[in-house]
């Protein structure tokens, strides 16, 4: 079965401008693992954020295993927090995922926010920094960081809430050569444990290595 | 093709002119900046306690505040220029900068009260030193106490977590939209060789920009909030 | 000059009372923000008082190639409506006494009350008013930016001269038991000239300069994130509206002279012979200060805008005509389209 399913989807930010998606329809099984191709401009960070159920499309059907996704889901809490848990999102910047006083409580956010008992908590917030070797980090604010650090702990605060899919904009860019290969292997490692992942690249090795198959995306024209 | 006045080497002075507002806007900022930055580490291994600090911080200002007795604020004064003293010289030209200026704009603005009224001078000096050694507690405490610790420090005196949150949130802004507005106004400077005519203009796009953007980054922060499953709940911070 | 109160210029007590004034206004902020911003109040808090902060921190030019500081309050109320603003500046006064030491820790109720409470209120309440007056829903972008600027040059006024009042009541409420003043030294009949007459003559003006400029831009490239549509009100709460407002304007313009006329027989009693016979414990002092023979400068309280070189004493008089006169004018230019609108009525 689906577990995202996208039909006939229309959007545009404004009513006066042109669409950005149009009548654009994409499925993805449970365990698959998609490249999201297209040029800047093409819609893929639209694409993801009506994933994520940050916006909602003008016309069409979100079904998130099996279930409508729209402004009427998110007004049940308990249904929007899990539904919050089960899908991850990596912004392509992620200076604005970054808000809390240091990169400990960056990653204790999110479990806590789910009601985890503390000492589950501090367990996870452990294994995450462990993951990215950012224990040296822990009691920086994230502000500090560099770029690349940044990156690291903003999908470590991901993780930390163990989600069943992976949307990730752009990871590997802006990183170094090293950093960047321990990416790789981590996102190979992240696969094989059965998570469903959509990411957005230019980068042909993480693509080839990584995907099952690529979903091109077109700018629709006019 | 381009065209020929490209092709000549550019004649036109340009007129001389302040632009200071630029200069001066990088230099504040680029303090606060600096200031915010340069925290992490000057904390010293066996350093009290933020919570501690900050209640002596809090104490030691209601103290000097209530204080009359000259001894008493001699005792305060050797307290504090004493744990200045232990500090290295840079730091301590740093935490003594704005301490001084302070002291120094009291004794300017006490000056025609102490001139027209010498009875109240021993009062006026004994302002001006309290201003002068309530700045230098502050600075001391900033300089030495990481911020992310003070914040923490008012969670654990049960200050609401939500306004603890807000606390750092908006330091985060303020470094996220202080460096925007750091790279535009040096942007403006590198481009105003001359006169800038419309001051007030670029004033308005400068800030104006950066409200925008501050606009935007709040809408963004809430969604990754959200997506980190965030609901209305601000108890649980 | 500033409106930042710093530490020790007020007593503990007065601190007290401000911060304790405070904390109603802090409720109703609280409670506001809740009903009337969208769901990402917190995160749009956070934006609101990092942008504070940050206009704070910004030198804008002055002329003559000289630069001076905003505090913002009106445009912040602009931008984020008056409660979100009071909460915002509150923020940012807060971290700009505990991470920078710039305005004192103990007087942050006192500063919050003057620049959090009255100036985004107030400011924003006045061009409100002003945007009805000139034409209500339908008032184009240069009148509801005449009315930023009015609100703003209002509010900030009004902020400092609350700030006058807090400085001048000092030495009449705390002196030791010899009659000396132990705080800020100088009464009503100095501080509200002293604080008044550069805010009436430049820093309400780079306020006002100031909120224009950035209000402009904003309302031009994106309208709908200033704060709410201005509501349409039934025309006798209108009226009922105006009577407020005017009454501070007359008390400020009032307020001005008067101080000036307060300030000239506090001169007289510190003549020069009387402060020869000032007795310091116990003994006469027995000379009279050298500045004060010189006659002593006026420039002092008010660094930023003196006039230099001009007699001090005719340029303090000079400026506070010309305060009064620009605030007159202001006035008279306020009630033109209010006028035209009662005769059409």
């Amino acid at each position: 079965m689906n577990l995202i399913e996208l039909e006939a989807i229309t959007f545009r930010y404004q009513s006066a401008e042109p669409p950005v998606l149009r009548d654009f329809s994409m499925t993805a099984t449970a365990g698959e693992c998609l490249a999201v191709e297209g040029d800047n401009g093409a819609g893929k960070t639209t694409l993801f954020r009506i994933l994520n159920g940050l916006s909602f499309p003008e016309s069409g059907v979100y079904r998130f295993d099996g279930v409508g996704i729209d402004r009427a889901f998110f007004k049940k809490q308990a249904a929007a927090k899990r539904f919050h848990q089960r899908i991850g999102y990596l912004f392509q910047n992620p200076d604005v995922m970054l808000f809390n006083a240091s990169v400990r409580e960056e990653l204790a956010f999110g479990p806590r926010q789910l009601g985890l008992a503390e000492s589950e908590v501090e367990a996870r917030v452990r294994d995450c920094l462990a993951l990215f070797d950012l224990e040296p980090l822990a009691d920086r604010a994230p502000y500090h960081l560099s770029g690349g650090q940044k990156k690291q702990v903003a999908l470590a605060a991901v993780l930390s809430l163990n989600p069943e899919v992976l949307i990730l904009d752009e990871p590997l860019a802006g990183l170094d050569r090293k950093t960047r290969a321990r990416l790789l292997t981590l996102l190979g490692e992240l696969r094989q444990a059965g998570k469903t992942m959509l990411i957005a690249t230019h980068d042909p090795e993480l693509r080839d290595r990584l995907a099952d198959r690529t979903l091109a995306l077109q700018a629709p024209e006019g | 093709m381009i065209p020929a006045w490209m092709t000549v080497r550019e004649q036109t002075v340009p007129p001389r002119d302040g632009g200071t507002f630029v200069l001066r806007s990088l230099r504040s900022l680029g303090g606060v900046l600096a200031r915010l930055k340069i925290q992490r580490g000057r904390e010293g291994r066996r350093s009290l306690p933020a919570v501690w600090k900050l209640l002596l911080l809090l104490g030691m200002l209601v103290l000097l505040s209530v204080a009359r007795n000259p001894v008493l604020l001699l005792a305060v004064a050797a307290l504090v220029l004493g744990r200045l003293a232990l500090l290295p010289g840079p730091e301590i030209w740093d935490i003594l900068k704005s301490a001084l200026a302070a002291a120094l704009l009291t004794l300017l603005l006490v000056l025609p009260a102490m001139l027209l009224r010498p009875a109240g001078r021993y009062n006026n000096l004994i302002l001006t030193g309290k201003v002068f050694l309530s700045v230098t507690m502050v600075n001391l405490f900033n300089h030495r106490t990481q911020w992310n610790h003070v914040t923490a420090a008012l969670r654990r005196l049960h200050v609401p977590g939500v306004f603890v949150f807000l606390l750092d949130l908006t330091l985060k802004f303020v470094v996220g939209l202080g460096t925007v507005l750091q790279d535009r106004l040096t942007a403006l400077q590198l481009r105003s060789v001359g006169r800038t005519r419309h001051k007030y203009r670029a004033v308005g796009g400068l800030l104006g920009q950066t409200f925008l953007r501050s606009a935007e980054l709040s809408r963004e922060t809430w969604e990754a909030m959200c997506c980190r499953c965030f609901t209305d709940d601000y108890k649980g911070l | 000059m500033d409106v930042h109160i710093p530490e020790n210029y007020l007593s503990p007590a007065s601190c007290a009372v401000m911060g304790a004034a405070m904390i109603p206004v802090w409720v109703h902020a609280v409670r506001k923000t809740n009903r009337t911003l969208p769901k990402e109040k917190l995160p749009l808090l956070g934006a609101g008082a990092a942008f504070s902060f940050l206009s704070m921190m910004f030198n804008v030019p002055l002329p003559g190639g000289t630069t001076g500081h905003a505090v913002g309050g009106t445009l912040i109320a602009l931008l984020f409506g008056p409660d979100a603003a009071c909460l915002a500046v509150s923020v940012a006064l807060l971290l700009q006494a505990v991470i920078f030491g710039d305005g004192g820790i103990l007087a942050f109720g006192a500063n919050c009350f003057n620049m959090a409470f009255v100036l985004p209120y107030l400011g924003y309440a006045v061009y409100r008013l002003m945007v009805r007056l000139f034409g209500g829903e339908k008032a184009g972008t240069g009148a509801r930016c005449a009315a930023a600027a009015i609100g703003s040059y209002i509010g900030l006024n009004v902020a400092a001269l609350c700030a006058a009042v807090e400085f001048g009541l000092q030495p009449m409420l705390f002196r030791d038991a010899a009659g000396n003043a132990l705080y800020c030294p100088y009464d009503l009949s100095v501080a509200i000239p002293a604080m008044m007459i550069p805010h009436l003559a430049v820093a309400g003006l780079v306020e006002a300069a100031f909120t224009v400029a950035v209000f402009a831009l904003v309302r031009k490239t994106a309208p709908e994130l200033t704060y709410g549509q201005l509501k349409s009100q039934p025309e006798k709460s209108g009226k009922k509206h105006l009577i407020p407002i005017f009454a501070l304007i007359a008390v400020l313009i009032a307020a001005t002279p008067l101080g000036l006329l307060a300030t000239g027989t506090a001169w007289g009693e510190w003549g020069a012979d009387e402060i020869a016979e000032v007795v310091v414990n116990g003994k006469a002092l027995g000379y009279t200060p050298a500045g004060l023979e010189k006659g002593w400068s006026l420039k002092v309280p008010m660094p930023d805008y003196s006039l230099g070189g001009v007699n001090e004493v005719l340029a303090y008089i000079l400026s506070a005509v010309i305060g009064v006169a620009l605030l007159i004018i202001l006035f008279k230019l306020i009630s033109i389209p209010m006028k035209g609108r009662d005769s059409k009525a």
